[in-house]
Order: C-alpha cells, then structure tokens, then sequence
C-alpha cells in the first residue's frame, strides 16, 4: 500500500514550451475526432472569410488580423506565465473562450468591419444631404423635405397647432402623472382623482381638437383622409389601446365566467323551434332545386343550427356569455389582420342601415381595435387564472359585490401579473397599424410610398423605409420602457 | 344564541329577484337574447345590402336566385392570371380552382417557412447563449431590431430595396454553390428523381430495415454483455453500404435513358455513347482534346457554334442527367426546351439539334414518328438515381434548377427572418428554464455531451418551448397574407381579386376566413399532438 502521507513535493520541473503546448491543443483542440474535424472546418472558413475581406479591404483586413493575433498572443503568454491580468481575463471571457469562439471572432468582425463600412459609406460618406445628383449613397434631403408629410401627413397646414396643443396636453398629462406617482406620492389624494377623471378625458379632448367641431367654429373640421404620417399611425394605436382594453377585459370575464347557464330545455325548445321552422319553410320547399353538394349542404342550415345548439348545451351548459366570447376570441385570433380590415373596410357597409356612412379612417380604427381585444382579452385571462381561489373566496366573505370583488381585489392583482404579455401586446398593435397601407390609408409607411412616389424623390425607398423604420424602433423601445417602469412600480416579481 | 329559532328555521325562501342563480339565468337569457337580436339586424342589413347590390348575388343555375346559391357563382370561369402555380391553371377554370391555386401557394411559403424559421431561429436561440461576446451581441442585436420594427416595412424593404435592387438576369450574382441572384428572383440548384429511383427506393427500404435489424441485435447483444458495442456507428455504416451498392447497381445497370442520334453522325461505331458525342464535337472543332487549354484556343464564336445541340422535354430528368455527363466530359453543349415530346421531335427532325434526349420509352415511340425510323439510333446513356438540376444562364433566361419568384423569396426570406428572432427568445427561455443542477446531474452519471443534451436537457426544454412556438407557427401562417403587399399570389391576393371581380364580397370573406380557420386549426392540431407526445414523459 502506497503510504497516505508523503514528504513534500518535488518541485514541477518547468515543461518546455512544445510540450505544454501541444498538452494544451491535446485538451482543446483535438480531444475527440469530431472535436478536431469541426475546429479543422471552423479554420478553413475562417481563413476563407479572412481572404475574401483582404481582397476587398486590405488595410481594414490586416489591421483587424493583426489585433486578433496580437490578442491571442497576449492570452498565451499570460497564460504561460501563469500571471493573468484584467485585460486578458476580459479577452478570455468574452472573445477567445476557446479555439472556435476564437475562430468565430475573427470572422464576426471581419464581417462587422465590411457591413459597417458599406453602411458608413453609404449613409454619411457618399451621401447627399440634398436632392439627388451624382453620388452613389443615400439621398437625406427625401427626408428633409418631406418631415412635415412624415409627421402629420395633409393635415392643414394653418392648423398644425391643434397637433402641437395635442401634444402639450398630453405631455402635461404624463408629467402630472409622474409626479403625483413620484415626490407627491401619498399626499394629494383628491389630485389624484382629478388626474384620473383628465386621463380618461383625454382621448376625447384629443379627438375633438383633431378633428374639429362645426364648420363656422375656431376649430373647423380636419377630414380624416387628410391625417397621416406618424400623428395617424399614433392616433390608431392610442385608439386601439382604448378601446381593446376594457373590452378585453369584458371578454376576458365572460370567457371565465361561472355563471349559471341557460336550462337545457329552454335552448333544446328555442333552437328546435328554429329549426322546425326553417326546415318547414326553406329547405323542404328548396330541396327539390338543389343540384350541388354544397347547396344542399346550405339548404340543410337548420339541421346545422341544431347541432351548435347541442354543443352549445354540451360545452358550456348553456353559459351564453362563456360561448360567445369564446367563440369571438378563437375566430379573431385565427384569422389573420389584414383580412379582419379588408372586411371592416367592405362589409361594414353592408352590416349597416343603407343611409348610415362611416369615414375611411373610423372602419380600420374599429377593425384594429376589434382585432387587438381578442389579444388581449387571452392575456387578461392568463392573470385570472394566476390569482388563487382564496382570492375570491375572502372577497366574498367580505361582502363585497361581484363588482366590488372584480375592482378592488381580483383585477388590480390580475392586471399586475399580465404587464410583460399585454406590453408585448400593445407594441404588437403599434406595429401592425402599418397594414392600414393596404386598405389605403396614409399612416406612416404608407406616407413613406407615396413620398418615394413623387418626381423628386422617385424611388429612394431605402431612404425612407430605413427612416421610419428608425421611428417604430424608437416607438417600440418606449412602449417597452413604459413596460418595465410599470412592472417596477407595481412591484411585479417583488411583492 | 343571537338569532332566535324562528329565524333559523325559517321556510320563507329568498325572493327569486334576489336568488343569484335565478338571476344569473335571467342574465344569460338576457344575453342571449340581445345577441340574436343584434345578429338578427345585422344580417338583415346584410341581406338587404346585398340585395341593393343585384339579384345575381344569389343566382343559381337555372336561372332563379335563392339564397342556396350563395357560392354558384365560384363555378364561373376566373378568367384572370396568377403569377405562381403550384397547380395547373388556366383562365378558363373556374373560381374554385383559383382559389386552391391561392391556397396551396399560402401553404407552400407557410411550411417552408416554418421549417426554415425553425432553423434559423434555434440557430439565433443557441447563438445568445454562446460564450462568445460578439456572437451573442450580434444574435441580441439581430433579434431587438427584428422584433421592434414592423413585418411589412421589412418585406417593402426586402422586396424593393433589396430583391428587386439586384443586377438584371445576364449579371446574375454568384455567390457560388450555383446560386444565381438576379431582379428575377435566386435559383437554386435542385436534386431531380430519374426514372431509376424507384429501384433504388426498394434499396433505400432495405438498408433502413438492415439498419433497424442490426441495431435490436446489437442492442440485445448490450443487455446481454454489459458492454457497450458502438450501434449507431455499426448499424449506420452498414446501412449506408447497403444503400450505396444499390446506388451503383441501379445507375450502372439500368436502361432507361437514351439520345436519339442520327447514324449519320456515327455516334454507335464509338465504345460509348458519350465518347462518340465528343468524338463529334471535336470533328467540328478540329481539336485533339477537349481540355481546357485546347478549347482555350478555339474563339467563343466557334465554341458556340460547335456546341452539341440537345432538344430536351422541359422539366424532364433527362435533361440535368445528360448535363450531368456533358459537363463531366467537358463537351461544351446548348438544351433546347420544348413543352411536348412531339414538338421536340418535330425540331430534331429539322434538324435543329443533334441529339434529342429522354427517356428510351418515349425515344423508340418517337423514332417511329420519323420519316425513315432506320436512319437514327437510339444510344444509351447511364442515368443516376437522383441528379442534381444546376441553374445555367440560356440567353435572358435562366434554366434548370429551382426557381424562386421575387415576389416569392422576398416574402419567404422576411416571414422567416422576422418569425425567427421570436422563435431565438423561445428557444433561449426554453435552454434556460431547464436547471442547471439537471445538467451537473447527467454529467455526474458520467453521460456523454451528446448524451446529456439528447436524454436530459432537450426533453425538458422542448416542453417548455412547444406551446409558445406553435402560436409562432400560427403567427407566421397569418402574417404569410402579407403576400399582397409584394404581390405574391397567396388565398388573399388571389381571393381580393375574386372579390374585385365578381362583386360578391360577402361570400368571398367567409371563404378566406373559413380556409385561414381550418388552416390555424390543422396546425394547432398537428402541435398539440406533438405537445402530448412530449408531455408523456412527465410523471
């Protein structure tokens, strides 16, 4: 038996440095076949990335070649040394991990050099910040001169202070909110009310200062075709928020609610009765004149009638409210949007009384927010399902009502839990108002076809798109940045 | 007691206006009631809209017009064009058939999305959790702009500012592996099935049953011994050996393809077929090889006009499996497509091409159709299984491989880059939501890297991931009527022209939502199944 206690150590002779070397490559680069065999590919990629770029950029190529070399090197000697410092510590980790992180480096850069010279070049370098000429980059000046189409599209021009007032009192709206939520928190407890009852006003505020009251008034109407650029792609969202919200939200109780149904004899009398009357009246008399499969399929619609009327009865034990919004929701969302406003823009008209005409803009508004509450309504329901039973029992041992129960314990908690979903949700909406294109409006992309349309400026799509593109990013990043400050001021995840 | 008996055994029940069941019934009537009044008056806004726009709403065959009717008019000739057809369609078919033609061109760029997004996404999803600093920034980086500007600013982008920004077809790019990118749209090399794959099928099963065979012996072999034999490697190698003996069996003894040659060009006095098509090339050239450097001294002209002319039946296999050989004997050659066998004999007979090229079936039918049937010879030609079809330029026009529209690519390339920047986040949190003790765990059994993702670490993710990812899928089946936008002929484009054109907006609405429903819920359905399958492991 080997004894368990040994006199000191011999010092460890110093390996030449072939040898650690090698040791070295044994553990990390040819451990197993497939190891060596996908490093050995990983090389040949990298040093065909590597030829590519120094025929096209030779200067960029070497110097980045030089300084991944230098790099590298600067790893292996410290790591001979056994003496890491903080410069090498920060390589290891983050850009020479190990061989192919290594490899992967050297060629993410080489290829984020060339994408961003091209970008530079063709952004700042070669650009034009005035009309088109002669030079090979972008055009700025498509931007320039059309910011105002950009921002507002038509809107008359001598009424642009009806935007900016908008604006303002919008811009009051948050910074009171911010401080009564922020330094004055706690005090002011009637300022608060008074805030809630301005937000809620808003909208309509908004909307009467946009679009105007009678023609002989200070405000004179702005017709709807003539609002575009980003003050519509903006007013669809805002719009959209407000009305799918509590409408979700309704939609959302009714899918979960546990109501008592409808008794099973009242539907069995009520849709058999329907349908004894429509196979009397309609398909006895047409069977006969059918001749396709498919009409006498539509012929027999009491027979299909009856049959809902027995699911009805089976799934939901005859709960109105659970089947409808249920039914509402799963058609919304498995349909896409564009065909929900090809249908708000054609049948709308047709639903409606013959003499009763709604504007362009109003239809895709409805359509959206329609849209959005199926959504929303299926994230709303998420939060019902995350508060406990417990819940509702304690708020009826309190004696509240069912609608004391809802606004004081159940949504307050419900609504806390689902703001990362209905965020995600609402920067959903604010992206997808750029379908309004196809229906024929003008909100912000739509506005960007028809600037690259004009004579001057034909054909510098990518100038525009890459603009508004900037402004929905930019939009999205707030609407998310709203999310988290929400998030942290409800406490999510914390309390 | 606070309350006296009397009130405790009070009979009285409570009124029925204030009894929460009652009353939820008659809130539930209510509700219904209010609904199918609402229903009522909009439908009858409907029909009476309808009715303002013509009685041929309604028309039925003999004449007479009842609401039954409602679709007839799907059976009146289309009469306009589609720029894709997965299908065959003409403008003298009928709605219907438009219809399915849009249909199975939003399934076609679905599926190939989602596959392809599935992809791309667990790609990006993996590429975050790299060591790697930069890799992980550029996957962050790709995934936040993606996610934050809106899908149809990228397809406008990808459609006009890139695909239709490319050089016009005659300066085709050529990234390599012969793709061509043009203003036309990429081509694609393709693999075509010859005539001989069906043979080499019945080997394909037979290594697949070797393959399963061998790895229950070698399996039972481990239950019985205790040490590990290496299956996959020995199952694997025998199966593929098994395969490709049957791959050369099949293409050295088969007799399925032929050129039809004159005899005059004393292609049959050759060994092959193949050297007396040289030996014919390089009469007209009068060089001694067709190497590289003799063919260099020859002017393209000449080249061009020595070239071997081959007539071929467009869209056959004979034609990649002959170019297939010409190329590899370095015989400079020039195809010529006809849509019919007949048209293509018709031109060799003219001669308008040397050789014509199809399957031995179809030549010796052919042959007798010459004016003197002795004068020409049918010459083999061995065929592969499987060729690959190489995209080549023929004047203006590209020919062979596969063909992507446009319109097609641009709306394929942003429905997958768009959904799989959604698909990387679901992959992260599904990578990240399995524990880390459940790793170290595997790894203390002593369970290979391999071992530990497929046994351990997938199982659980792929639990995780499934639900989100089929409301991706979904997502990206919705967004594909985007197609519109850049002209693609998907159910929507097609259905936006039906509804132009016969005026019969209602009934085309219900159609488009009804076909976009059943497809959600085919794929709901399809993961669903998918998602309980996975949950069985569960306990």
């Amino acid at each position: 038996m080997a004894p368990l206690t040994q006199s000191a150590a011999p010092p460890r002779p110093a390996r030449p440095l072939l040898a650690s070397a090698l040791g070295w490559a044994q553990e990390n680069v040819w451990a197993t076949p497939w190891q060596a065999l996908g490093n050995l590919a990983l090389l040949l990629f990298a040093a065909w990335a590597f030829r590519g770029q120094l025929a096209r950029a030779p200067l960029l190529a070497s110097v980045i070649g030089a300084l991944w070399l230098a790099g590298l090197l600067w790893l292996a000697a410290n790591a001979l040394g056994h003496r890491p410092d903080p410069l090498s510590q920060w390589l290891k980790e983050r850009l020479f991990a190990s061989p192919p992180s290594a490899l992967l480096t050297l060629v993410i850069v080489l290829w984020l050099a060339a994408a961003a010279r091209g970008l530079v070049s063709w952004a700042i370098v070669n650009a034009s910040f005035a009309g088109k000429g002669e030079h090979t980059g972008a055009t700025w000046g498509v931007i320039f001169a059309n910011f105002k189409l950009f921002m507002v599209g038509q809107y008359p021009a001598g009424d642009l202070w009806r935007v900016w007032a908008s604006l303002a009192l919008a811009a009051a709206l948050v910074a009171a909110l911010v401080l009564v939520l922020g330094p004055l928190r706690g005090r002011l407890r009637p300022a608060r009310r008074l805030l809630t009852a301005l937000w809620l006003l808003s909208p309509v505020v908004i909307w009467l200062l946009l679009r105007g009251l009678s023609p002989g008034s200070p405000l004179p109407p702005v017709e709807t075709r003539l609002w575009g650029g980003l003050l519509l792609t903006l007013i669809l969202t805002v719009f959209a928020i407000v009305v799918s919200f509590p409408l979700g939200i309704l939609l959302a109780l009714g899918r979960r609610s546990q109501l008592p149904g409808v008794p099973a004899w009242l539907t069995a009398l009520v849709v058999g009765g329907l349908a004894a009357y429509g196979l009397w009246t309609y398909t006895l008399p047409g069977w006969p004149h059918a001749t396709t499969v498919l009409e006498r399929v539509l012929l027999l619609w009491p027979l299909w009638l009856a049959l809902a009327g027995v699911l009805f009865q089976r799934a939901y034990r005859g709960n109105v409210a659970a089947a409808a919004s249920t039914v509402y929701i799963e058609f919304v969302r498995g349909v896409p949007l564009i065909t929900v406003l090809f249908m708000a823009q054609i049948m709308l008209a047709l639903f409606l009384p013959a003499n009763f005409d709604i504007e362009n803009a109003y239809r895709v508004m409805w359509g959206i927010a329609l849209f959005s509450a199926a959504y929303l309504a299926e994230n709303v329901r998420g939060g019902l399902q995350s508060i406990p039973k417990g819940q509702y029992e304690a708020a009826d041992a309190l004696g509240l009502s069912t609608l004391q129960q809802l606004r004081l314990v159940i949504l307050p908690q419900a609504l806390r839990v689902v703001i990362p979903p209905i965020t995600g949700q609402f920067i959903n909406l604010f992206k997808d108002t750029s379908l309004v294109t196809i229906v024929g409006l003008f909100d912000l992309l739509g506005i960007a076809n028809v600037v690259i349309a004009q004579p001057d400026w034909l054909g510098l799509r990518r100038e525009a798109y890459f603009f508004i593109t900037v402004i929905y990013y930019l939009g999205c990043l707030a609407m998310a940045q709203t999310g988290y400050w929400l998030e942290r001021r409800t406490g999510l995840g914390v309390r | 007691m606070p309350m006296g008996p009397d009130r405790l055994r009070s009979t009285a029940a409570i009124p029925f206006w204030r009894d929460v069941r009652v009353l939820g019934v008659l809130a539930q009537i209510a509700l219904a009631i209010a609904l199918v009044a609402g229903t009522a008056w909009l439908g009858r806004n409907l029909l009476a809209g309808i009715s303002r726009l013509g009685s041929a709403q309604f028309l039925c065959a003999d004449g007479s017009s009842h609401l039954r009717c409602l679709f007839n008019f799907m059976n009146l000739p289309a009469s306009f064009d589609i720029g894709e057809l997965p299908i065959d369609y003409e403008t003298t078919d009928n709605y219907w058939r438009a219809l399915q033609v849009g249909l199975l061109n939003t399934i076609k760029v679905s599926v190939t999305g989602i596959l392809l997004a599935t992809l791309l996404g667990a790609f990006t999803g993996i590429a975050v959790l790299s060591n790697n600093w930069l890799l992980r920034s550029l996957a962050h980086g790709y995934i936040d702009i993606i996610r934050n500007t809106p899908l149809l600013v990228q397809l406008f982008f990808l459609y006009y500012g890139v695909i239709l920004a490319l050089p016009a077809v005659s300066d085709s790019l050529r990234p390599g592996l012969g793709i061509y990118l043009s203003q036309r749209g990429i081509a694609l090399p393709w693999p075509v099935f010859t005539g001989s794959m069906l043979p080499w099928l019945a080997f394909l099963l037979l290594a697949l049953i070797q393959f399963q065979v061998l790895w229950l012996i070698l399996g039972q072999r481990e239950q019985a011994t205790g040490r590990p034999t290496n299956r996959l490697a020995w199952a694997g190698l025998s199966a593929l050996a098994v395969a490709a003996a049957g791959w050369f069996l099949v293409a050295g003894f088969n007799d399925n393809q032929a050129v039809l040659v004159s005899r005059g060009a004393r292609v049959g006095q050759a060994r092959s077929t193949l050297e007396g098509l040289e030996a014919l090339v390089l009469d007209r050239l009068r060089i001694a090889s067709l190497s590289p450097a003799d063919l260099e001294q020859v002017g393209p002209e000449a080249l061009q006009e020595a070239a071997l002319k081959v007539c071929v039946v467009e869209g056959s296999p004979s034609e990649p499996n002959l170019a297939r050989l010409l190329r590899a004997r370095n015989i400079p050659f020039h195809m010529e497509d006809f849509d019919r066998a007949d048209q293509a004999t018709a031109a060799y007979a003219e001669g308008e091409c040397d050789v014509f090229a199809a399957p031995r079936v179809v030549l010796a039918g052919e042959r007798g159709t010459l004016e003197n049937p002795a004068g020409h010879l049918l010459a083999g030609v061995s065929e592969l299984p499987v060729v690959l079809s190489l995209p080549s330029l023929e004047g203006l026009n590209l020919a062979g491989g596969a063909r992507l529209t446009p319109e097609f690519a641009a709306l394929l390339f942003g429905l997958v880059l768009y959904t799989a920047a959604f698909i990387a986040e679901i992959v992260r949190a599904g990578i990240l939501a399995v524990h880390r003790g459940q790793s170290e765990a595997a790894r203390a059994l002593g369970l290979t890297e391999g071992q530990r993702l497929q046994l351990v670490v997938l199982p659980q993710a792929l639990r995780v991931i499934i639900p989100p990812l089929t409301s991706q899928y979904l997502n990206l089946a919705k967004n594909s009527s985007l197609a519109i936008a850049v002209g693609f002929p998907d159910l929507v484009a097609v259905t936006n022209t039906i509804m132009n054109q016969s005026g019969r907006a209602v009934q085309v609405i219900i159609l488009v939502m009804l076909a976009y429903l059943s497809l959600s819920l085919a794929i709901s359905a399809l993961l669903n199944w998918y998602n309980r399958k996975m949950a069985l492991v569960e306990r």
